[in-house]
């Protein structure tokens, strides 16, 4: 049975995930530890900032011993972390796994780093052998169920942070971003995560050092970009593209008169320019957006555009959800068939063995046969065989596929005599 | 078959892609999927039967009347529609065109057959004039549809909250961009169908200019086009003015058009000397 033990955004505090995860470096060694101390035939631990979660392949009773890992690896007690410490087997465990691949159990709905990092954890596994025919399987399926949920559906779309959307309005503005100049005023962290998503997509960037030039010109090398000092801006707007404003400064850096005077200055009246105010309080004077041509997004704006775009997301969730649905069913009946397999096998074998005896015993007594009825006499044997067996293999999956098979399988053995 | 049972079929076809189109922009999914794609090329095929039909029933080129305009129209502007949509698959160009092509062929599938005939009708320069003219209607008619994506996707983006058209349309450059290439494609038919029409004037009437209100309006949009292309080439003008002018042009495409169509058909009964 697949068993899956463990934590998330949505069961707990980012503290106590912190105290649970398992560092990257020792991934390998908790792996073979958690195979042994949970008694698991196989083992995989999911570790990120938003969840920690082990998956394993156990006998009954896996759950609580792979919750007792977990805690006793950490040096905690299991009945400590019973609120936040969820397990779940076979069905269950199998849905979570496949809705957690598909980024439908994320914080950020339908984020795409969590595909990457599901795979990543898988891959240890693998390195370290921890890895089985069940744990592998259920990688395969999960990750290709999230792959077609993420493009037959519109999880991923749209941006739903506030740097990517400012990207995406961007784009959405100019299409190509390709020398695109995109002056930077400040150099905060967000407006310097802004400018590497733009200058990654092909623009060129500008920083204004506004105190002190060593940042600017810090900055201006990591965007490989120039820096510029602040005496400049009125200069640098006039060819500027996109704007992304963020000081700390107490007033206005940037008023309508500026804009207006660099839209006429630089003949280029007619461009569009995108200017971005992520400082608190505002750098940029709010009646800039009334010119022609000029979008002003400041950091409400952005967020509310990423809040919309959110909503998007959840629409699109319910198709993705059922995406998911269809394809943990599949997942569910194979394995399912799986039980079944051996019983199929030996069922096969035992006829198989008793028409070879039966036709070797009556062989002799036929004298000598033409190659031609040496065959016929196979084939109708082996017709026999097969259209004996045909009802009950087809029976037996079905009865798999329902769902009742433990039970029934002892039985059929019986039954047959295997 | 006769064309009229072609057309009906066209009809059918088409209505799929409308429709698939509506639901899809307003459940906000992507709008030009493999089905009404399809749907398209199927109703294009059995519009092209239908307009070759056509041409053999009517004994003339069919572009005259409120019925064969229509129909030709719609062709042309699903044609024009495929050209552009294989070179830069702006799936937003769904939204007008289809519907477009789907109430023009309703339009022509109830609109009567026109009843006329005669010597101007089987001029050489009907054929040449008129299929000039739809490949000019039909390139601005694209222009247009840009024109009204980039306004609506400016409003969209100056109030800062992303609707509809936000999530459907190109980049404004791109729309910007295409507007521009299909209005220099459309004005130069547009151009070549006011010379063959001033020329087939003069060779039936022995007058270039008649002063009919279809050359009126056919000289406006021709001069509106000229200041808007001038002002995109010599000062770089493009977004909104530019969005709006090509607006203002098509308005006059569309009243010359429609008075074609509407009315040209009594004017040449007119002129013939049918009832």
């Amino acid at each position: 049975m697949i068993v899956v033990v463990g934590l998330s955004h949505k069961t707990s505090t980012l503290e106590l995930r912190e105290a649970l995860a398992f560092d990257k470096d020792r991934l390998a060694e908790a792996l073979l530890r958690m195979r042994q101390d949970a008694g698991a035939n196989e083992a995989m631990i999911l570790s990120t900032c938003n969840r920690v979660e082990l998956y394993a392949q156990a006998e009954d009773g896996g759950t609580e011993r792979v919750a007792r890992f977990l805690a006793g690896y950490h040096g905690r007690r299991v009945e400590d972390l019973e609120a936040a410490v969820y397990r779940l087997g076979g069905a269950e465990a199998v849905r979570h796994a496949f809705r957690v691949a598909a980024s439908l159990d994320s914080m950020v709905l339908g984020e795409p780093q969590i595909l990457g990092q599901v795979k990543d954890a898988y891959q240890a596994a693998e390195k370290s052998g921890t890895l089985g025919g069940s744990l592998n399987a259920l990688r395969n399926r999960s990750l290709a169920a999230a792959k077609r949920a993420r493009s037959e559906t519109g999880i991923g779309h749209n941006a739903v942070s506030v740097s990517y959307v400012a990207v995406e309005l961007a784009r959405k503005i100019f299409g190509q971003l390709r020398d695109k100049n995109v002056l930077l005023v400040g150099t905060g962290k967000m407006s310097a995560l802004a400018a590497r998503h733009l200058v990654q997509n092909g623009a060129r960037a500008a920083v204004v050092g506004v105190r002190t030039m060593d940042r600017a010109h810090e900055l201006a090398a990591a965007l490989g970009g120039r820096a510029v000092p602040f005496a400049s801006l009125r200069e640098e707007l006039a060819t500027a593209d996109i704007v992304i404003s963020g000081t700390g400064a107490p007033g206005v850096v940037i008023t309508r008169e500026d804009v207006e005077a660099a839209r006429a200055r630089g003949g280029r009246g007619k461009r569009p320019l995108f200017l971005i105010d992520i400082a608190v309080p505002r750098d940029i004077q709010a009646s800039v957006a009334e010119v022609q041509g000029v979008f002003l997004y400041d950091l409400d704006d952005l967020k509310s555009v990423a809040d919309a775009n959110l909503r998007e997301r959840r629409k699109e969730a319910a198709a993705a959800e059922a995406i998911v649905e269809r394809e943990v069913r599949e997942f569910l009946d194979w394995q399912r068939s799986l039980d079944v397999v051996p019983l199929l096998v030996d069922l096969r074998k035992r006829a198989e063995d008793i028409r070879k005896a039966e036709i070797d015993k009556a062989r002799p007594r036929l004298g000598p046969l033409s190659a031609e009825q040496e065959a016929a006499l196979e084939a109708a044997s082996s017709a026999i065989v097969n259209k004996l067996l045909h009802a009950p293999t087809v029976q037996i999956k079905e009865l798999a596929r329902n769902g009742h098979s433990l039970e029934q399988v002892g039985f059929i053995r019986k039954l047959l005599g295997l | 078959m006769g064309s009229h049972l072609y057309l009906l079929l066209t009809l059918a076809f088409y209505a799929v892609g409308a429709l698939h189109v509506v639901v899809h922009a307003f459940t906000r999914r992507r709008l030009l999927t493999t089905w009404p794609v399809t749907a398209t090329l199927a109703g294009f095929a059995f519009h092209t039967a239908s307009l070759s039909q056509r041409w053999t029933e009517a004994g003339h080129f069919p572009a005259v009347g409120l019925r064969d305009g229509t129909a030709l129209m719609a062709w042309t502007i699903v044609l024009v529609f495929l050209a552009t949509y294989v070179r830069t698959r702006v799936e937003a160009l769904g939204l007008a065109v289809y519907p477009a092509a789907f109430g023009l062929v309703l339009v022509a599938n109830f609109a009567p057959a026109p009843e006329i005939g005669g010597a101007i009708l089987k001029s050489m320069f009907l054929p040449i004039h008129a299929t000039l003219a739809f490949l000019g209607y039909a390139s601005l008619f694209l222009a247009f549809t840009m024109g009204l994506l980039y306004l609506f996707q400016e409003r969209d983006l100056k109030s800062r909250s992303p609707r509809r058209f936000y999530y459907l349309g190109p980049s404004l450059e791109r729309c910007d961009t295409l507007g521009g290439a299909s209005v220099a494609v459309g004005f130069g038919f547009l151009t070549l169908a006011i010379v063959t029409g001033f020329l087939w004037s003069h060779a039936s009437k022995g007058r270039y200019w008649t002063s009919d209100a279809k050359e009126w309006s056919a000289l406006t949009a021709w001069v509106i086009y000229v200041v808007l292309l001038a002002a995109r080439l010599r000062d770089g003008w493009g977004g909104r003015r530019a969005a709006l002018l090509g607006i203002a042009g098509f308005t006059a495409v569309a009243f010359t058009f429609l008075w074609m169509t509407i009315f040209a058909a009594g004017a040449a009964r007119a002129s013939v000397g049918v009832p």
